[in-house]
Formats: structure tokens, sequence, C-alpha cells
């Protein structure tokens, strides 16, 4: 019975922990749109600071799939805000334990890395990513720019995702960080 | 209620197997698994409520004593346990084997051999990324004595040295040759700007990659030394590809492992998920249970409460109350037994209502024929308790209705004096039991004078019922009107008889007074006048009594007409003017005329006032009233003195023919005026006055004119 209890509050809690907050998180550092021959590009930068269990995870093989996501709004008094810019890119860290190598996947593109340091810099940075056309955006008045990476719970195995809904080790998440973009 | 459990059960059964086929490897309900768990602990919480809310209803129902609310409470708490004991020990026995059985994949050895394996696997591709390694030093000591390298020279090198593949690059990464099987691609694999700063750095660069869509390659890259200072080095980069068995059984190995190590990190949350799904489907099966209970044991215990409701309603007297027979079981045999009970009641109670009709319409047509019966009737029970009485039985013993009620016999005499001559005779002829029916005439005094009371009774000897019945009727009037007419009858015979020979011997009286008066002597004729003198006054006197005896036996002779009351007592108080006895009439004013003979009214006022003015004679101040007033039903009229009063010896007889207390006097002379009185229908009574006196008063009706 006491653990049915125990099992019971947890189905409770799992509704109510989620938002915890915590030291280890994604936090993004600098991020800016600039506008280059061939349309507008995205440079970004966050500080990923891996839980411990999130790295044993990684390091036991199993997949952590990151989600980063972009959007250019604009404001409209008369209507819902213009979102010209809708983007998101998922990154897919796997380890081979075979050739202890890391791996960064970006759909078909992929990189190895000998340690997991060097994979979590790598997956830190976005470089010229690009967002728009050259003529997709209006050129008076300031976009709203927003950028958040995530860890995609839904494509962790399923106990992982449990363990995800439950405890704040499984939550990567950063808050959107916002910017004014002039086109 | 009941949808609403039906509802809660269906959905807990559905979520329950969701969350069992989520719990083996589906996609889609991997993805909802802890949506499925939070509905799943949202339709628990509402189960719980939902029992919750169905206890508080039992317990006010327990506390308002419904009836049936214990046996439900009971079967109630019977179900729960049937569900909770086994439940529960399939819940534990499950959660321990769920635990145990998960914690007995993960094995030390099994560890140990995974990690064996992909050692093994390490090392055979490091051995041949040695081997790789030396081939390509090999070739590159080869190549650094060659000036220019054509891509002949480096495909003999690649084939001497049985490489795949070989490329030689300048220090900036450059192509320089390329030597390939025909298996592997036409363009070569640069390396990234590190691995040829790490060359130039003197260092070999050994990886092992697997390259999609190609396999595992072993590759290696050296640099190509130069002799001289000045010449620039040269990079050599050999792949070999891993020979497609090996690769697959490593890939294997690879993959063992890491499903084993994710497999160990996943415990924990494995033992959540299982544990979860099957804590969560115990309780939804379990409240579910506990719900269905509810309603179960309401079910069980309705039919009672439909027969504990009919039965209330059949003590409250409504036999009415049929409950529907539902089931084929016990419960449906005792309803319907219930209802022909009911039913029978129902008749008895209708046949017992229709008896208890009867006997109150016989009770009261019999109190109706008692109470209707001029005759007074008393029934005792043998310890002489009045038992019933009729109305009649009061007024003709003169007491106030109701005087006697469920009094003793012997009592009676207590409350009121005046019964004790009745009371008397039919105690005693109670106490002689031997006779069995009794009738005895008795005089009895009532406030309004003396009645003849005839009084019969007997011991009542029915089966279970016994007592007295005792009947009696007042016969004065029946003896008053026999004692009349008998005296009628003498009083015509004496008239008759006695009329006849006065006129002769008046005739022969004075005959012999004037044939024999010349002849005798003086002293003789004296005596003869005075003799004859005697004789003629006295049949005079004698034929005064006769005619008023034949007036009293006369026949009514009435000749009614309209009479003021007043004018015909003045006319008559006149002729009493002279007599020496003042006579004071009070007469009402306004007095309507009455239907009367006036001759006959007069010979009334005659006799009353001579009866008056006889009571008075020596007495002091002698005085007469006489008054005329109106009276609840007629005009009453009245003669009041002052004088003896009438004897208590003939107070009772005092209207009767020949009862007197005069010296001299027939006694007809009241009887005349009660005669006369009665023929006008109207009523006469005596009483004595205080301090002395008789008052007579005589009452006529208005309405006999008719």
């Amino acid at each position: 019975m006491r653990l049915a209890l125990r099992a019971l509050l947890f189905a409770i809690g799992t509704f109510f922990l989620a938002t915890a907050a915590d030291a280890e998180g994604i936090t993004p550092i600098r991020a800016k749109v600039e506008a280059g021959a061939d349309g507008y590009r995205l440079d970004a930068e966050f500080d990923i600071r891996f839980s411990p269990r999130l790295e044993e995870a990684v390091n036991r093989g199993v997949a952590l799939y990151f989600v980063v996501e972009f959007e250019l709004s604009k404001p409209r008094w008369y209507w819902f805000d213009e979102r010209p810019v809708q983007l998101s890119q998922t990154y897919k860290i796997t380890y081979t334990p075979l050739l202890r190598q890391y791996r960064l996947s970006a759909d078909a593109a992929y990189q190895n890395f000998t340690s997991f340091e060097e994979v979590v810099a790598a997956l830190s940075r976005v470089r010229g990513w690009p967002v728009a056309e050259s003529g997709a955006l209006h050129k008076q008045g300031d976009y709203q720019a927003a950028i958040r990476m995530r860890l995609d719970t839904t494509q962790l195995p399923k106990p992982f995702q449990l363990n995800a809904v439950a405890s704040s080790d499984w939550n990567l998440a950063s808050d959107w960080y916002r910017w004014s973009v002039n086109p | 209620m009941r949808p609403l459990i039906f509802l809660c059960v269906v959905t807990g059964a559905g979520l329950v197997y969701l969350m069992s086929q989520a719990s083996s490897n589906t996609a889609l309900f991997t993805q909802n698994y802890p949506t499925l768990l939070g509905l799943g602990g949202l339709l628990s919480l509402g189960l719980m409520l939902l029992i919750g809310y169905q206890l508080f209803v039992l317990r006010r129902k327990l506390k308002e004593r419904v009836f049936g609310s214990k046996l439900s409470l009971r079967l109630m708490v019977v179900f729960a346990l049937m569900a909770l004991v086994p439940g529960g020990l399939v819940y534990a026995i499950s959660f321990q084997f769920l635990q145990s059985s998960i914690e007995s994949w993960f094995d030390v050895r099994m560890d140990k051999a995974l990690e064996g394996g992909l050692n093994l696997a390490r090392s055979s591709l490091d051995s041949s990324l040695r081997e790789l390694g030396q081939k390509a030093e090999g070739m590159a000591q080869s190549l650094a004595s060659a000036r220019a390298v054509e891509p002949a020279t480096l495909s003999r090198l690649r084939e001497q040295y049985g490489v795949e593949e070989a490329t030689l690059l300048n220090q900036r990464g450059k192509v320089i040759a390329f030597a390939g099987t025909e298996a592997t691609s036409l363009q070569p694999e640069i390396p990234g700007a590190n691995v040829l700063r790490q060359i130039r750095a003197q260092q070999p660069v050994r990886t092992i990659e697997s390259i999609p869509e190609r396999g595992l390659f072993l590759r290696v890259i050296v640099p190509v030394n130069v002799l001289t200072i000045a010449e620039d080095i040269r990079i050599l980069q050999v792949l070999q590809r891993v020979p497609t068995a090996v690769a697959q059984d490593a890939r294997v190995v690879d993959q063992g492992w890491r499903d084993y190590q994710e497999l160990t990190l996943a415990r924990v949350g494995l033992k959540r998920i299982f544990g979860l799904t099957l804590t969560l489907a115990m309780l939804l099966t379990l409240f579910s249970s506990i719900a269905v209970a509810f309603l179960l044991s309401e079910r069980l215990s309705a039919p009672l409460s439909a027969l504990a409701e009919a039965t209330r309603a059949i003590a409250k007297g409504d036999y009415s109350r049929l409950n529907p027979v539902r089931s084929r079981d016990e419960f449906g045999i005792l309803t319907q037994s219930f209802n022909t009970m009911t039913r029978q009641i129902a008749d008895a109670t209708e046949a017992m209502e229709r008896n208890q009709q009867q006997l109150e319409n016989a009770k009261t047509y019999l109190e109706s024929i008692l109470s209707n019966l001029t005759s007074g009737v008393l029934t005792f029970d043998e310890r002489h308790y009045l038992k019933t009485v009729n109305a009649t039985a009061y007024e003709i013993l003169g007491v106030p209705v109701g005087a006697f009620h469920g009094l003793k016999l012997q009592d009676w005499t207590t409350h009121v004096a005046t019964v004790s001559p009745f009371a008397e005779i039919v105690l005693k002829h109670f106490s002689a039991a031997a006779t069995r029916q009794w009738e005895q005439q008795l005089e009895y005094r009532r406030h309004d004078g003396a009645r003849t009371l005839l009084v019969r009774g007997t011991h009542l000897m029915t089966r279970g019922d016994t007592g007295y019945v005792v009947v009696f009727d007042d016969i004065t009037h029946l003896a008053q009107a026999q004692r009349d007419a008998a005296w009628g009858e003498v009083a015509r015979r004496l008239a008759h008889e006695i009329k006849n020979p006065l006129t002769p011997i008046q005739l022969s009286a004075e005959r012999l007074q004037h044939k024999l008066l010349q002849k005798l002597p003086e002293i003789d004729a004296d005596v003869l006048k005075r003799a004859t003198g005697t004789i003629v006054n006295q049949v005079t006197a004698l034929k005064g009594m006769v005619d008023d005896f034949s007036q009293y036996a006369r026949a009514s002779r009435m000749t009614a007409e309209q009479v003021s009351l007043n004018d015909l007592v003045r006319e008559v108080l006149v002729l009493y003017e002279s007599m020496g006895v003042p006579i004071e009439p009070q007469l009402a004013e306004n007095l309507p005329r009455v239907a009367a003979d006036p001759a006959l009214l007069r010979q009334v006022l005659h006799n009353l006032i001579q009866n008056a003015m006889d009571a008075l004679v020596g007495a002091d101040q002698p005085r007469i009233v006489v008054t005329s007033s109106f009276a609840a039903d007629g005009i009453t009229l009245s003669v009041r003195d002052n004088g003896s009063g009438i004897a208590e010896a003939v107070f009772g007889r005092i209207f009767e023919p020949y009862v007197t207390t005069k010296p001299k006097g027939t006694g007809l002379g009241l009887a005349i005026v009660k005669k006369i009185v009665e023929e006008h229908h109207g009523h006469i009574s005596v009483e004595n006055v205080l301090p002395h006196g008789a008052h007579v008063s005589i009452v006529l009706p208005l309405r006999e004119a008719a």
C-alpha cells in the first residue's frame, strides 16, 4: 500500500515538479541575425551545462536530441503578430563506444568528436543558419527575434521520458532569448 | 450516479488498456504516456471523490436510520473487502515480482561479457589500425624518396601494401595523387584543418570512423617526411575498409552494449513505469469495484427498502401500496408474499370495518330506539353499576341527564336524594336473586309532583353478558285517566240515580205542607212547616250537588271563541267585590286573545276564587291575587291566596274528585277546573307558597284556536 501511495503521489507530483529551477541548463549568450548576400543568417551561442546524469546517459549510448527554435515576429496592432519566420533545427548527439567517438549530426551532416566537451562546444554554437531570403523581410520597422534551445524529451527512450517528466536532471531547455532585428 | 460510475469504470478500463499498450513499445502511446498517467491519476482522484461522496451519502442515510442502509453498508464492506484483499495481494506480489524481475535483467557477468566483447572488438580494430599504420609508414618511407609522385607510383604502392585507398596531399590539404580500388569512390576524403595541423607537427593520426552508407573505415594519416628543410612535407592518407563481417559483428557488440547500458540507466525509469501502470491499474480497478460495490449493495438492499416503505404504509393504514415484483429470486418471492399479505390484511381490515360499521349501526339503531322510547330503560352489570341509560329514564326520574353515569345503584341516593324510593325497590328486587322477572308500581315524588311509576325488571342471563335490565314507565296519566273515568261513571250514576227521586221528594214535602198546614193545630203546624222546610232545603242542596256531579260527568261540549282573558277576569271579580276579601288583579297588558269557552272559563275562575275564599276563612289579612301573564307556551292565569294552603296528605291527588279538606264540599271544584283546562289543551299546576297559602296556575295555549 505504501508503494502504491508513493506511486500515486509521484504521478500527481509529475505535473508540478516539471518546472523546478536548476543550476544545469541552457542559457543563450548571444545571438544575431545578419544580412548577407544570399539572405539573412543567424549566429548564436549558448551556454550548455549538462547534468551529470545526462552526461552519463550520453556516455552510455543514449541519443539526445536538441531542438533550436527560431522565430521572427512583428507586432501588429490590428491583428495577430506577423510571423514571417518560424524555424526549428534538430541536433542529435550520439556516442559510439566502439570507436569512442561522439557524433553531432544535423539532418544528413555529421561531425565526429573524441571528447564530450568538444561535442558540447560544437552544439552550443550556431553558425550561419540561413533563416530568411533577402527580400523576405520588410525594411521598415524592427522585427522581434527569439531563439531557444531545448532537449527534446519526446525523442528520448520511453523510460527516460518519465524521468524527464519527473526530474529536473532531464529537463534541459533555455528560455526564449529575444532581441530586435533591424533588416 | 449510475451513469457516472459506469463512465468512470469504462474510462478506467480504457486507460488501463492504453497504459498497458504504452508500457510495451508503441511510439504513439509512448509519447502520450505522461498524459495517460495524468489522466489515470485524475480518474483515480475522481473515483475517490465519488466513493467519498457515496460514503457521505451512506453515512447520512445511516444517521437518518434509513431502512436498508445498514445492510448496504455491510454489503459494501464485504464487496470492498472482496475486491481489496485479493486485489492488494495480487498487486503486492506483482509489484514485488516486477521489481525483482527487472533487477534480474542486470547481471555483473552480463555486464562484463558485454564490456569484454566491446574491448575485444576495439582491440581487434586497434590491431588492424596499427597494421594499417605500419603499412602507411612503409608507404610514406617509399614515397619520401620519390621527388615527384605519379598516381601510378601511388597505385603501385597501394597494391603492394594491400591498402584500399591511398591519397597523397600537400601540406595545405590539396590532393597530389589519389589511388583507390574500383569499389571506392572517386573522391578522396579530405582531412580537416586540425588533422593537417597535427600532421605538420609530425604526429600521425589514426582513426576508425564509420562513414554513413559506406561502412566502417580505418584511416591513417602520416607525414611523408622530406630530407631537406627546403621541401614542403606531404601527407599520406590511407583508408582501409574493415571487413564487412568484422564490422557487422563490431556493430552488433556496440549496439548490444549501448542497449544494455541504456537499460541499466533506464532501470529506475522502467520500474517506475511498470510500477505506476500497475498501481494505477490497481487503483482504478479497486476504486471502480468499490464504486460498483456501492451500486450493487444499493441494488440488493433496494427491495428491502421498498418492503420497509410498504410496511410503514401498512402501519399507517395504507394498503394500496403493492410492490412490483421485479426479480424471480427469493426477493421476488418475498415481495410477492408481502403483496399477498397486504391484500389479505386489506381485505380483513375492510371486513372488520364493515362489521364494526354494522355493529355501530345496530348500536345507533338500538340507542335511537331507546332514546325514542317513552319508557325509561336502565341496565346494570352484576355489581349494580349503571351501564346504559336512556334520556327518558332521567326525564321520568326527574334528574339531570347524565347524573348517574357510571354510578353504582347504591350510590344514587347520595347524589340525588329523591330517587331513594326507586333505588330501594330496584335494589330489593336485585337482591332477591330468585326472582327472574318482577314488576312493581310505586309512587315517586318528583319536584313537580308525585308520579306513579310502573317498574319492571329482569336479570339478564345471556351468555357472557349478565346483568340487570330495568324498564319503567310513568303511568301517572294513565292511572289518572282511569280514575277520572271511574269517577265520571260514579258521578253520572249518582246524578242519575239521585236526581230522579229528588223531585218527587220535594213535591211530596210541599204537598204535605200544603194539605196538612191548615188542618193541624198551631204547634204541630209549626213542626210540619219546619220539617218540610228542611226537606225542601236539603233536597235543593242535594240537587246542587247532583248538578255538580252531572257537570263533572257530562261530555265535553266546549264552544270556543276568541276571548280577552283580562276582560273576563274583571267581569268575574266585580261579583266578589262585596264579599269582604280583597281581590287584587295583576293583569298583563296587551295580552292576545285566546280561544276558549267564556262560560267555562268563568266557572274556572269562580271555582278557584271560591276555593281561595274557603281557604281564607278565619285568616288574618286575607288576600287573593289574580294574575295574568305571558308564558312560554301560552298565557298564564293564576290565583294565589295566603290561606292555609293544601294539606300534604292530599297534595298528590288534589285534582281527583271527592278529594277535599273542606268541612263541606263535594271535592269536585278542582276536578272540574282541571277537566275544563284539559279540554282547552292547557295544563294546571298547584303549589303551596311561603309562608302559607296556595298558588294555582293555568296555562292556556295560544295556538289552539285553529
